[in-house]
């Protein structure tokens, strides 16, 4: 090996001695595997999931519509001569008749048409020869089998017709969009559908037409059918930038992202604390290699390859453990997942080691140019590197490059910004909160203790760390904290807040000549509960004239106009509503009168005598508003934005809407009713809270490990920092024991600084995440803030913990006879 | 303890047959060897010698900072063996100062807390007046609020004479506390340390390779190939 390698290995080994070392080396290991870990599990989870691919659209063109599709429409993707074929896909209860006792479950049922999918391929188990269950038979996720008790062979309960279970379903195509794509999945053949009765017209459900074909006849398809979509149609092809699977699963990764853009800050903060203690060390031996002959050049490339080789040490390290922890989570995540994810792409195996090297270079490369720059004189004066603009302006540069390479690794860049710019002004504003409370704790302690005094002196002496120290603990342990409570917590408390009677089962779908037997089933079970009509219709008109040209585009942007809207008529005015303005009508007036919702005033800016007109199956309704309602849209009870007089809606066709609550013993109702009244779409809200409730426990949980990963870079930096001021604090210590303190003060006095600065950060971080909490419960779930008396022990304790362990891990006792020698060292 | 033990030991320091080696991997190494030195109570005494003779060592052994290999030191009439720790660290507080070539403030206190710190140590009724009262006397007390790094070299090593006065030793040890000063701001220096030193009747213990400095001590010693020798003028 010629000279420069050697030289550059021979001080790394004996770097690796070094506290500042060790450091960097750690920093730089969880920083590769935390990348590596976050790079593979969102690749694999954007390309299983969210990536639009044939494979997951199950066609090379998807038209979604939320209403039957039109013969004009079908007729006109016909003409075009593409292979095509039909879905359609609704939520509904499924139960095991055999098993009495396992409530009904809700499930999301896809009934297609052979062939199908025209993309992709449906895998299931065992294998099954034709694409589609033959009739009479149903292919069901593994969720169902386990919760209804099935096995295959078993009968399956959907609406009027029951179904042999033939097969598992382990993945497939087209499942899609937004949270029903990620409820359990059962698929029949269409052919089947119609005799279970739960699809009447007016249900809520997914009508799709599945297209395929070569690229021209695709393009020309798309072209010819996106400008001439209506409302309640959506066109998903490939290569378009609408996400499949809805916005939910990309704003988690976006979130894991943010969380680990802390830790990465922290394991670059750490190098660059680490590298500058590393260098200040290496002038007398960076002057020597000098002073022997080695150019300013050769210099530069023995302490690169010393880089270079200490990354090598920590990619190998951190690319296998992040790939270790990748696929842990991902075994954790199966069972939630609708389908297995698909390999990482190979080279980003890799990203966590070349973000680690970007690190290490940009961060090395400022203090390994400035050793080059060093005077010879160094050895006789002990003169140091010029601090000139180019020094500086390479700092900054490399500084600059770095974040550039974050925000771009990070994919979320204002995102990015943003959470930076609140953690700088969140830690200088702890920073110096700190300080001061740290100042004010000491102040009693001072007029009692001589310790107290001397700490006085100590909070002064240390005051720059000290802001630094508990800047960095304070946002951790918020962050932690806020993580902590609030994976179990919110949801919790979210359902806590509603009265215990809230309705917990929804009834949609009923169709008019099912509500006489239905309103008898809930008499004669004493189930209190109100059938309310709905109607779909869209808002169009404002006092007789189109209503878009009358908004701004704000108000233009507003859900109301954006949708259809359910519509209602009702004699009495609903008791869950209160009626802010206007009157209620007394019988049927002679003209449609109706009653708004606040929100939908305020936002179209209405006032009570305008008109509203709507089109209602191509019919136009107009109504004078006469009355504004409040209402509380938590209150799982049907609600609607407009309400309309009697006589005003009676003639279009209309379902029914009810929800009702069922405890214990009682929810066995829930099953007879379906009996009774097979083709009902029940949705049972427990139910659908619980699934939604698991997705918020496995993001709570990956963040609180990601955070876990983030307080270890945390830690390692808070002994980087301790390490700076370690030879002061050794100096310090010197003095006073020169000056007349015992060893055992200064001892004391260590012990009492770090235990007031852990508490002083333990309180303040305990009093930040109460705070993020509270702003929490009250934006997102609107409940009273609630205190966690808990944490109020818990992060003192830690954090005490914290400081007073790795502040006496890093302190080295000092004799009486070394201080003279220290101080005489230091002349 | 102090006033009583200053009646009977009219010996500020008595160091008898005192030896310091260390031992290396290359064998034992002898810095000096049976030592005898007696200073008297309100003298001053200069110490010089050429570099690496051991005079740093020596004032370590003296200040009881270090204990010797053989012999024995008595600072103000209390064998410094015999003392524990915490008490070795009361009979500096109480007793002896320091003042150092490169000043060793601390960078993060101002001037006022530099000198604060000794007499909080020893748990002064009113450590801010006192340290107000001695930079005063060294001429700085117009810059109380200043911290080191916006004093003159000068000006740092008069805020840790004050700071060695401010606890009125009955001992001070100075380890050439002009080395690093300008012979102009080194002769202000030498004004202040000495005035003070007459008015509080302090034992004074100089250590220099100035020539000068040391003849304005009442009695010079030289160390010289491990021994003592008197140096008379």
């Amino acid at each position: 090996m010629s000279l420069l390698p050697r030289l550059a290995l021979q001080q790394l080994r004996t770097q690796l001695r070094t506290t500042e070392w060790r450091a960097l080396l750690l920093a730089s290991w969880l920083a590769i595997a935390l990348t590596t870990l976050l790079t593979l599990l969102g690749d694999r989870l954007e390309r299983g999931l969210l990536r639009e691919s044939a494979n997951i659209l199950g066609a090379d063109l998807v038209l979604s519509s939320s209403r039957p599709l039109t013969p004009e429409r079908l007729e006109q993707i016909h003409a075009t001569g593409v292979d095509q074929t039909r879905v359609v896909q609704f939520p509904s209860m499924v139960s095991n008749p055999a098993a009495q006792d396992r409530p009904p479950m809700l499930v999301s049922v896809r009934a297609a048409t052979a062939p199908y999918p025209l993309r992709g391929e449906i895998i299931t188990e065992p294998p099954q020869p034709g694409h589609l269950p033959t009739p009479g038979h149903v292919w069901v996720e593994a969720r169902v089998l386990d919760q209804l008790g099935l096995a295959l062979g078993d009968t399956l309960q959907l609406g009027y017709s029951r179904f042999t279970v033939s097969a598992e379903l382990i993945s497939s195509p087209d499942r899609g969009t937004g949270f029903r794509s990620f409820s359990p999945h059962i698929l029949i053949d269409r052919a089947d559908l119609d005799a279970t009765g739960v699809l009447a017209p007016g249900s809520r459900a997914s009508f799709r037409v599945l297209m395929r074909g070569d690229k021209e006849a695709i393009t020309a398809l798309e072209a010819m059918l996106r400008p001439r979509l209506a409302d309640h149609e959506r066109l998903l092809a490939l290569r378009t930038d609408q996400p499949l699977t809805g916005d939910a699963l990309g704003n988690a990764l976006a979130y894991l992202k943010l969380a680990a853009l802390v830790a990465l800050l922290l394991s670059a903060l750490t190098i660059l604390l680490s590298l500058r203690r590393f260098s200040l060390k290496q002038y007398s031996r960076s002057a020597l290699l000098l002073n022997l002959g080695l150019s300013p050049n050769q210099l530069v490339r023995v302490y690169l390859y010393q880089l270079l080789a200490a990354w090598l040490l920590v990619a190998v390290l951190g690319t296998l453990s992040g790939v270790l922890v990748e696929s842990a989570v991902q075994g954790w995540l199966t069972n939630l997942l609708p389908q297995r994810l698909p390999a990482p792409t190979p080279w980003l195996y890799f990203s966590g080691a070349a973000l680690g090297l970007a690190m290490l270079i940009l961060l090395g490369l400022p203090p390994v140019l400035s050793l080059a720059r060093i005077p010879v004189a160094h050895l006789l004066r002990g003169d140091a590197p010029p601090q000139d603009r180019r020094a500086r302006s390479l700092q900054v540069a490399c500084l600059a490059l770095l974040s550039i390479t974050l925000l771009l690794f990070l994919q979320t860049p204002w995102a990015a910004l943003v959470l930076l710019a609140l953690l700088l002004v969140g830690g200088v504003a702890f920073g110096y909160i700190a300080q001061s409370l740290l100042q004010w704790l000491s102040r009693p302690l001072a007029s009692r203790l001589l310790l107290g005094r001397l700490l006085q002196l100590r909070l002064r002496q240390q005051r720059k760390w000290h802001r630094l120290q508990s800047a960095v603990i304070v946002l951790l342990l918020t962050l932690l904290a806020v993580v902590w409570v609030s994976r179990a917590d919110l949801l919790a408390q979210w359902r806590a807040k509603f009265p215990v009677d809230t309705p917990n089962y929804f009834v949609i779908n009923i169709q008019p000549w099912q509500k006489e037997g239905l309103d008898r089933f809930m008499a004669e079970h004493r189930i209190d509960s109100d059938l309310y009509p709905m109607i779909r219709g869209r808002l169009n008109q404002l006092n007789g004239a189109p209503i878009r040209p009358q908004l701004t585009d704000e108000q233009l942007q507003d859900n109301t106009l954006r949708r259809e809207l359910n519509l209602s008529w009702m004699r009495e005015q609903p008791a869950h509503n209160d009626l802010l303005r206007g009157q209620w009508w007394d019988a049927t007036p002679e003209r449609p009168q109706i009653s708004v919702e606040q929100d939908m005033m305020e936002d179209l800016g209405l006032k009570l005598g305008d008109r509203l007109g709507f089109d209602i199956g191509g019919q136009q309704v107009e109504a004078e508003i006469t009355s504004e309602r409040q209402v509380e849209w938590t209150s799982f009870r049907p609600n609607f934005y407009v309400i309309f007089s009697p006589g005003a809606l009676e003639s279009y066709p209309t379902t029914w809407i009810t929800s009702f609550r069922l405890d214990g013993e009682r929810k066995q109702l829930a099953t007879q009713m379906l009996e009774a009244f097979p083709s009902l779409t029940l949705i049972d809200i427990d139910q659908l809270l619980a699934q939604l409730s698991v997705w918020l426990k496995r993001l709570g949980d990956s963040s609180a490990m990601l955070l876990a990963l983030t307080l270890a870079c945390g830690l390692i930096l808070m002994a980087v920092t301790l390490l700076q001021a370690l030879e002061q604090r050794r100096f310090e210590s010197a003095l006073m024991q020169t000056l007349g303190a015992s060893s055992e003060q200064t001892r004391q006095l260590d012990l009492l600084e770090f235990l007031l600065l852990g508490l002083t950060c333990g309180l303040l971080a305990g009093v930040a995440a109460e705070a993020t909490l509270a702003g929490l419960q009250l934006a997102l779930l609107d409940v009273e803030p609630r205190l966690h008396p808990w944490l109020w022990l818990i992060l003192p304790l830690l954090s005490s913990a914290f400081f007073v362990g790795i502040g006496f891990l890093i302190r080295r006792p000092l004799r009486l006879d070394q201080c003279y020698r220290l101080l005489r060292a230091g002349t | 303890m102090d006033m009583e033990q200053s009646t009977r030991h009219p010996l500020m320091i008595e160091a008898r047959d005192i030896s310091k080696h260390f031992d290396t991997e290359a064998g034992r190494v002898e810095l000096f060897s049976r030592l005898n030195l007696e200073v008297a109570r309100g003298e001053s005494l200069a110490i010089v010698g050429r570099s690496g003779a051991g005079k740093s060592t020596l004032l370590s052994l003296l200040a009881g900072l270090d204990t010797p290999s053989d012999g024995s030191v008595r600072i103000d009439g209390q064998l410094i063996e015999t003392l524990d720790d915490r008490q070795r660290a009361q009979l500096r507080a109480s007793t002896i100062s320091f003042i150092f070539q490169s000043f060793h403030l601390l960078p993060e206190l101002t001037a006022l807390d530099n000198v604060r710190l000794p007499l909080e140590i020893r748990g002064a009724a009113d450590p801010a007046h006192d340290a107000r009262h001695w930079l005063r006397e060294v001429g700085l007390g117009e810059r109380t609020d200043h911290y080191p790094a916006q004093l003159s070299g000068g000006e740092q090593q008069r805020v840790a004479i004050a700071r060695a006065f401010a606890t009125r030793p009955s001992l001070l040890f100075a380890d050439e506390p002009t080395g690093n000063l300008d012979e102009d701001t080194g002769a202000k220096i030498i004004e202040h340390l000495f005035r003070l030193n007459e008015q509080q009747g302090t034992t004074l213990i100089l250590i220099t390779h100035d020539a000068e400095l040391a003849a304005r001590c009442q009695r010079r010693l030289r160390l010289h190939n491990g021994a003592l020798e008197e140096l008379v003028t």
